[in-house]
C-alpha cells in the first residue's frame, strides 16, 4: 500500500500572537498528488512553507520519511518548490536557471547538460535555453520554474498556486501538463490552489482548509459527494443547504416532508444540515405530494440552465437542461442519493439558500481582475 | 511664466557651476593674474605632471580613497544585509543609527575621531598613532553609511522569493548571497562604492584631524599651501579632480538609469 512520506502532527503557527494554523495534522503519501484548497488567507502558503522549511512551526512536528525535520533547513530537504511568482533568477538565462540546483550540488557538467536538456524537453521549451528569463511569457516562465525544481529529482514538489497568473486556456493546458509530469516522474506533488475546479480535476487527495483549520481530507469524489460540513459543501461546487431533522436512520425531514436518504448514525430527531446539489434535483409536474416551487429566475449557462425557484421563503438553485418560464410552478423530486446529511457545525448559519446568490456571483466575476491589478 | 522658469534655471546652474568655470579658465591662463585672461596654454598642466610633491600626494589621496571605498563597500554591504534581515523595530533603529553620522557636522566627526585616536595612543603607550591607519579608519567610518544607504533600497526592492528559491535549490545562506542576492543588489553596491570613493577623495575636514606627518592626502596639503600664495598649477589639479568626479557621477547616473530600465523590462515581462 501507499507509503507515508510527510506527516504534519498537531502543527500550529502563530504570527505576533495571531493564530494562522490551528493544530493541523496531515499525512502525505509517496507519489500522491495532494492539494491544499481554501479561501485566501486560510493558511495554505504557510502550510507549504512549513513543509519546505522556510518557516518553523510554533508548535507541533513535521516528519519526512519518519524523521523529524523541524530544524532541518530548506537546503537540506529533498523538497523543491515552484514559487507563486516563479522567482526565476533574472541574471541567468533559461539554461542556467534550470542548471542552478545541479551546479550547486556540484554535478559534473556533462551530467548537468544531459539533465537540463532532458528537462527542457519535458516542459516543451527546447530551443529556449539561451533566452533571458525576463523575455519569456508568463506560461514559459512558469515552465522554467517547474523545470528548475524538477531537474533536481526531488522526492516532493511544492507548488504554490503555480497557475494563478495564467489565463484560462493556458491554465487548462498546464493542468494537464502538470498531471502528466507528476505521473511520468512519480513525484509527490503538494499543490496549493483556491480554485476548486482545479483541485478536483488534478488531485488524488484534497485538503479543504478554512481559517487555519482543516475542514476535510478526502478524494475529490468523496469531498464533493460527502462534504462534512456546510463550509465544504458551499466551497466545493454549488449547494442548496437546508435545515433538517434526522427522524431515524435513512430518514430525514425538511419542509414538512420526510425523505429516504443514505445517511445513518445520527441521534433520533437530531437537527442536521441537508445538502442537495443543484444537478441532482429532478423537476416533475406540480402536485402529487412533491414539494412545489415557483420559478423566479433562469440563466442560460450553455449546456444547462441555472433555474432559481422559491420553496416557501427558501431559494433553491436547480441545474436542468429543460427550460422553465419565470412564474412557472413545478414539483421537486429528490432521490435518496440526491440527499446528503451533515452534522450541524459552526458554519451552519452562514450558508443556506441562494437569496444572496447574485452578490456571490459578482465577487467571482471581480476576482480575476483584482488579481491582475495587483501585478 | 515659462520664460521666467527657464531664466531662473540658467541662473541656478550658473550659480552652481560658475566657480568651477572660473577655476578651469584660470588653469588655462597664460598669465598668473586671475583678473586678466592673457592667452590659452596647457603649461600649468605640464608643470603639474612634473611636480614632485603634488603628484605623490594625489597618489596618496587615490590610494586612501580606493582602499577606504573597497573596505567600506564590503563592510557596508554586510551591514545592510544584516539590517535587512532584522525584525521591523530593530531595523528602524539601526537605520536611524546609520543616518546620524551622516548628518553630523564633519568637524564634530573629525574632532571626536581625533580624540578617540589620541586616547587609543595613550592606551597603547605611543606618542602618536596618527598616520595611514587612522586616516583609513576615519574614511571607512564616514564612507560606510553611504554604502549602507545605497544598498538598502536594493535589498528591499528584491523579490524575497529569489533568496528562498536559492535556498530551496540547495544553497546555504552564504552561497545564496553570492550566487543570487549579490547580482540583484549589484547596482546599489557599485553606486555605494563610487559614492564612498568620491567622498574619500575630496574629504578635507575629517582628514585634517586624523592625518599624520607620514601620510598626507591632497586636500589636506593644499590647505597648508593656501597659507602661501596659490600656484596656478593647483588650478589645473582642481580642474582635473573636478572632471574625474564629474565623470564618476555621470557613470553612476548611467548605471542607475540602466538599472531602472531593466527593472521596467522585467516588470513588463512578468505580467
Ligand atoms: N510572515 C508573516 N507574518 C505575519 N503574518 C503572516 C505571515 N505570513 C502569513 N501571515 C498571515 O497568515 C495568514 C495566512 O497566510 P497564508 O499566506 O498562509 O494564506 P494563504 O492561504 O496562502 O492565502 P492566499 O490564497 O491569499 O495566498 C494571513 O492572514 C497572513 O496575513
Ligand atoms: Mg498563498
Amino acid at each position: 500500500m501507499a507509503k507515508e512520506l510527510i506527516r504534519l502532527q498537531n502543527v500550529s503557527m502563530q504570527f505576533d500572537g495571531e493564530t494562522v494554523l490551528d493544530n493541523i495534522s496531515l499525512t502525505i503519501n509517496d507519489h500522491e498528488f495532494l492539494t491544499l484548497l481554501g479561501p485566501s488567507g486560510c493558511g495554505k502558503t504557510t502550510t507549504l512553507r512549513i513543509i519546505g522549511g522556510f518557516q518553523t512551526p510554533t508548535s507541533g512536528d513535521v516528519f519526512f520519511d519518519g524523521a523529524r525535520i523541524n530544524d532541518v533547513p530548506p537546503y537540506r530537504r529533498k523538497i523543491n518548490t515552484v514559487f507563486q511568482k516563479y522567482a526565476l533568477f533574472p541574471h541567468l538565462d533559461v539554461y542556467d536557471n534550470i542548471a542552478f540546483g545541479l551546479r550547486v550540488s556540484k554535478l559534473p557538467e556533462p551530467e548537468v547538460d544531459r539533465r537540463v536538456m532532458e528537462m527542457l524537453e519535458i516542459v516543451s521549451l527546447r530551443g529556449f535555453q539561451n533566452r533571458k528569463v525576463t523575455s519569456l511569457s508568463g506560461g514559459q516562465q512558469q515552465r522554467v520554474a517547474i523545470a528548475r525544481a524538477l531537474v533536481n529529482q526531488p522526492k516532493v514538489l511544492l507548488l504554490d498556486e503555480p497557475l494563478g497568473a495564467l489565463d484560462m486556456r493556458l491554465r487548462k493546458d498546464m493542468q494537464n501538463e502538470l498531471k502528466r509530469i507528476q505521473q511520468a516522474l512519480e513525484i509527490t506533488f503538494i499543490y496549493v490552489t483556491h480554485d476548486q475546479e482545479e483541485a478536483l480535476a488534478m488531485s488524488d487527495t484534497v485538503v479543504v482548509m478554512d481559517k487555519g483549520c482543516i475542514q476535510q481530507i478526502g478524494s475529490p469524489v468523496s469531498i464533493y459527494n460527502e462534504p462534512e460540513n456546510a463550509f465544504v459543501a458551499d466551497f466545493i461546487g454549488e449547494s442548496n443547504i437546508l435545515d433538517g431533522i434526522m427522524r431515524k436512520d435513512y430518514e430525514v425531514e425538511f419542509f414538512g416532508h420526510r425523505y429516504q436518504c443514505l445517511d445513518k448514525g445520527f441521534a433520533k430527531n437530531e437537527p442536521v444540515d441537508v445538502v442537495i446539489r443543484p444537478e441532482d434535483i429532478d423537476i416533475v409536474p406540480p402536485g402529487g405530494g412533491y414539494l412545489s416551487a415557483t420559478v423566479t429566475n433562469v440563466i442560460f449557462k450553455g449546456t444547462f440552465y441555472d433555474t432559481f425557484v422559491d420553496v416557501g421563503d427558501f431559494k433553491w438553485l436547480i441545474q436542468t437542461t429543460d427550460f422553465h418560464e419565470i412564474g412557472d410552478v413545478i414539483g421537486i423530486s429528490l432521490d435518496p442519493d440526491a440527499i446528503h446529511v451533515m452534522k450541524k457545525s459552526q458554519y451552519s448559519e452562514q450558508f443556506g439558500d441562494y437569496s444572496s446568490y447574485s452578490a456571490e456571483y459578482d465577487e467571482m466575476e471581480e476576482d480575476p481582475e483584482g488579481e491582475a491589478d495587483e501585478e | 511664466m515659462k520664460r521666467f522658469t527657464r531664466i531662473f534655471t540658467v541662473v541656478v546652474f550658473l550659480f552652481l557651476y560658475l566657480p568651477m568655470i572660473v577655476l578651469a579658465v584660470a588653469s588655462f591662463n597664460k598669465g598668473s593674474d586671475i583678473g586678466a585672461f592673457t592667452g590659452f596654454t596647457f603649461r600649468q598642466y605640464g608643470e603639474l605632471f612634473r611636480d614632485s610633491t603634488l603628484l605623490p600626494l594625489l597618489g596618496n589621496s587615490i590610494i586612501i580613497a580606493v582602499v577606504a571605498a573597497l573596505i567600506s563597500t564590503i563592510l557596508g554591504t554586510m551591514a545592510a544585509v544584516g539590517i535587512h534581515n532584522m525584525r521591523r523595530r530593530p531595523q528602524a533603529m539601526a537605520m536611524a543609527l546609520t543616518n546620524i553620522p551622516m548628518t553630523n557636522p564633519d568637524i564634530v566627526t573629525g574632532v571626536s575621531l581625533a580624540l578617540l585616536f589620541a586616547f587609543a595612543g595613550v592606551m597603547l603607550r605611543r606618542n602618536s598613532i596618527m598616520g595611514f591607519g587612522t586616516l583609513l579608519i576615519a574614511h571607512i567610518t564616514f564612507d560606510m553609511p553611504y554604502v549602507i544607504l545605497s544598498v538598502m533600497p536594493k535589498l528591499t526592492q528584491m523579490d524575497p522569493d529569489l533568496e528562498e528559491a536559492a535556498l530551496d535549490l540547495g544553497c546555504t545562506p552564504v552561497k545564496a548571497f553570492f550566487r543570487v542576492v549579490i547580482h540583484e543588489i549589484m547596482p546599489g553596491i557599485i553606486s555605494g562604492a563610487l559614492m564612498a570613493f568620491t567622498m574619500s577623495l575630496d574629504d578635507f575636514v575629517i582628514s585634517y584631524f586624523v592625518y599624520g606627518p607620514n601620510f598626507v592626502t591632497l586636500p589636506v596639503e593644499i590647505y597648508n599651501y593656501t597659507k602661501k600664495p596659490l600656484q596656478p598649477k593647483i588650478y589645473a589639479l582642481f580642474t582635473l579632480l573636478f572632471l574625474v568626479i564629474l565623470l564618476l557621477m555621470v557613470l553612476m547616473n548611467l548605471l542607475q538609469l540602466r538599472d531602472a530600465r531593466q527593472r521596467q523590462i522585467r516588470k513588463g515581462g512578468a505580467s
